[in-house]
């Protein structure tokens, strides 16, 4: 007989045995948010992946939460589903016990708590809040899969986001610019995000497809959409 | 002896060889997989050693290839020296190989043929790589299901056309059972005039009972 | 008392857990190569073959090259598509092609797919499948046009219509739905231009253009780029950084020297050599 056999059987705990199940799957993809004065960009491309192969060409990353309010996710799409319904649920709820609609930091915090909720056997997304607060002004909020959550002004996440951060650090930031750091009109940030999106298809196998552009203004939510490279 | 390695490519296969009065069958399907994927579904498993003299290959598609190939090399150098080898004798340096490597090779080889002293003969060299003559021989994964078919219908004596019916019935029934077997069957008949070749395409295989 | 039963075999092995976690504790670490997704493609026509080839290279989920070459040169007769480990493909195929030519020259005749394909077989056995070189090999001698493909193993198999590769499966699916015996050039081209963009859009680990190689009795065509389906669209913003915006850290003007070089030439003695 095998001797690590025999040895299991002598010491019964002295040869680790593999018990736990992989519920976990990477479905790629990659989402960015960005902040202006009166304005906030949402996008995402709408590749679902598994391995090397695609799932599906078009699933959508956003929803839209409210009139100011936008929710990306990015990683399991499983988990991502659950907990769009789940914020979907609590929001209408909010809505009839208050008589209101929640505003974009009260959701926020919300998300937070949701995610934390479930430490231990995490939701495994990547997800960005993007939307205006109260004064009407753009407001990104980012999150780590356990709900560690702050205010942004730009944030990029998914598979690519190691490729596009920089660029938006300097391009939205003006890190490492001498120049005069200003606020960006929307038409020249919808343009770097599509730009940020067509550059990260040329290198990341997971992001492709479509681009699906949400821009939140105080006249409500508008969708855009273009297409990105299919290999 | 070896598994198989990660990636390797497995010939699932069902083997079959049968001697008869004058010379032997060999047949096998045509299934080679990596995996769950079909990789060559035409296979042809049954490889040529010499003149009248053939091997039935399963397990590893590199080992055995490697160990035919060299065997083929043997015995192109004995004819040059001594003329034409006995079947006893390929069988011997298959399973020479077979024995002195069984660490590294995942190969099930069955050798059958036609020679002058012998006549038609069949030998079995399994995995751990000892040799066996036998009456008829199976051998791949597909096997296994098909000892009871061929222990009940295996009779001494069987011409050549009985021979035939046999190998592709049996074949046959692997196939339908076994995930790793399928295709088509492949079939030589090698006597003292020669090598014939038989070819069963996918959809006149025979039918047995389907459920 | 199940513990005393003797242990089924299955499952997740762990034989070799406490070697592994005495070699990790001392820093051992094992070298990853770069593996490529591919879609490699062949197939026999009329008058001779036509090879496909796909030309991206990733690391992991990155893009490490847009348009590299899959197609190896062995012989003037023979070409040879490589997936699986990019620097085993590479440095395989040149070494054939090497022995291949000295091959040449010995016998003074052209060298036969068949010696190409044991060359490769043998040696791919002899290192048990660790030189990881999957490869489609291609070309037409004296006894016609043959095609085969060698898995890093060292098995081959011969057929009319072969593909290797990630994206293997899609592009055989075209093939096995459209491929006939005999086809025109033409047409021939045309469906390994499929099978390949079926590999490029389908698998994650293929992309970008389309090569081709085409070898007859006694011509060769490599279609270098023989389709572009994933042309870059154009940048919406220019991205020039406007004058000032690198950060100055330090000043220093310096003047410039003048260097005056002369040459003097010199009377030397003549070299005595008595």
């Amino acid at each position: 007989m095998n001797s690590i056999y025999q040895a299991a059987i002598d010491h019964p705990v002295s040869v680790p045995i593999e018990h736990r199940f992989d519920p976990y799957v990477d479905n790629g993809g990659t989402l960015l948010s960005i902040a202006g004065e009166d304005f906030c960009v949402v996008a995402a491309d709408t590749r679902q992946s598994e391995g090397y192969s695609i799932n599906s060409r078009y699933v959508p990353k956003s929803v839209k939460l409210s009139d100011k309010t936008v929710i990306s996710m990015g990683g399991c799409y499983a988990d991502c589903l659950t907990l769009t319904k789940r914020i979907q649920q609590s929001m209408e709820w909010y809505h009839h016990a208050h008589g209101k609609t929640m505003s974009t930091a009260a959701v926020a915090q919300m998300l937070s708590i949701m995610l934390y909720q479930k430490r231990f056997f995490p939701f495994y997304s990547w997800c960005i809040l993007g939307g205006l607060d109260e004064e009407g002004k753009g407001a990104v909020y980012t999150y780590d899969p356990v709900g560690s959550y702050e205010r942004e002004s730009c944030r990029c996440a998914g598979s690519a986001s190691s490729l596009i951060q920089p660029f938006l650090d300097n391009q939205i930031m003006f890190k490492n610019q001498e120049t005069l750091k200003k606020n960006l009109p929307l038409d020249h940030v919808l343009r770097i995000t599509k730009d940020s999106f067509t550059s990260a298809t040329e290198r990341d196998i997971y992001t492709g497809d479509y681009l699906e552009i949400f821009v939140i203004t105080k006249n409500g939510v508008e969708i855009q959409k273009m297409d990105l490279k299919k290999d | 002896m070896a598994g198989l390695k990660a990636g390797e490519v497995n010939l699932g296969t069902s083997i079959m060889a049968v001697q008869f009065d004058g010379g032997v069958i060999i047949g096998a399907d045509s299934r080679t997989t990596t995996g769950s994927y079909i990789a060559n579904r035409v296979t042809d498993k049954l490889t040529e050693v010499h003149d009248t003299i053939y091997c039935c290959r399963s397990g590893s598609a590199a080992d055995t290839q490697a160990v035919a190939d060299i065997v083929h090399y043997y015995l192109q150098m004995y004819t040059v020296q001594n003329g034409k080898p006995t079947v006893p004798l390929a069988a011997s340096l298959f399973q020479e190989m077979c024995y002195q490597n069984k660490d590294n090779l995942m190969a099930g080889i069955i050798v059958a043929g036609w020679d002058k002293d012998n006549g038609g003969s069949v030998w079995n060299i399994p995995l751990g790589g000892s040799l066996h003559r036998q009456p008829f021989a199976i051998g791949g994964s597909g096997s296994t299901y098909i000892y009871g078919y061929c222990d009940a219908n295996y009779k001494d004596g069987m011409n050549q056309e009985q021979c035939i019916e046999f190998v592709k019935n049996s074949l046959a029934l692997a196939m339908d059972r076994d995930g790793s077997s399928g295709g088509v069957i492949r079939l030589a008949v090698i006597t003292e005039k020669g090598v014939q070749r038989l070819f069963i395409p996918g959809d006149k295989l025979p039918v047995h009972w389907q459920g | 008392m199940t513990s005393r039963l003797p242990r089924t075999k299955g499952g997740f092995n762990f034989d070799n857990h406490v070697r592994n976690t005495m070699m990790e504790g001392k820093g051992l670490c094992l070298p990853k190569a770069t593996k490529t997704g591919t879609t490699i493609v062949g197939l026999i026509y009329k008058d001779g073959l036509v090879l496909g080839a796909d030309t991206r290279a990733t690391a992991g989920p990155i893009v490490a090259d847009k348009n590299c070459e899959k197609i190896h040169y062995l012989a003037p007769n023979m070409y040879c598509c490589g997936a699986g480990t990019a620097a085993d493909t590479e440095m395989t195929t040149a070494l054939i092609s090497s022995q291949l030519e000295l091959h040449r020259l010995s016998t003074g005749r052209q060298a036969r797919v068949v010696t190409a394909m044991t060359l490769l077989k043998q040696m791919l056995f002899k290192y048990q499948g660790h030189i990881g070189a999957a490869l489609i090999l291609g070309g037409v001698d004296l006894n016609g046009p043959h095609l085969y493909t060698i898995y890093p193993h060292g098995s081959t198999d011969k057929l009319p219509y072969v593909t290797m590769g990630s994206g293997s499966l899609a592009a055989m699916s075209v093939f096995e739905s459209r491929f006939k015996a005999d086809m025109e050039r033409e047409e021939a081209i045309t469906l390994v231009k499929d099978a390949i963009e079926a590999g490029i859009f389908n698998d994650l680990g293929s992309g970008s253009n389309v090569d081709v190689v085409v070898i007859s009795k006694d011509n060769v065509e490599v279609l270098r780029n023989y389709a572009k389906p994933n042309e870059r669209g154009i940048k919406e913003a220019s991205y020039k950084y406007p004058r000032g915006a690198t950060q100055v850290l330090k000043t220093s003007i310096r003047d410039l020297v003048d260097i005056k070089e002369t040459v003097q030439a010199t009377t030397t003695e003549a070299m005595d050599i008595s």
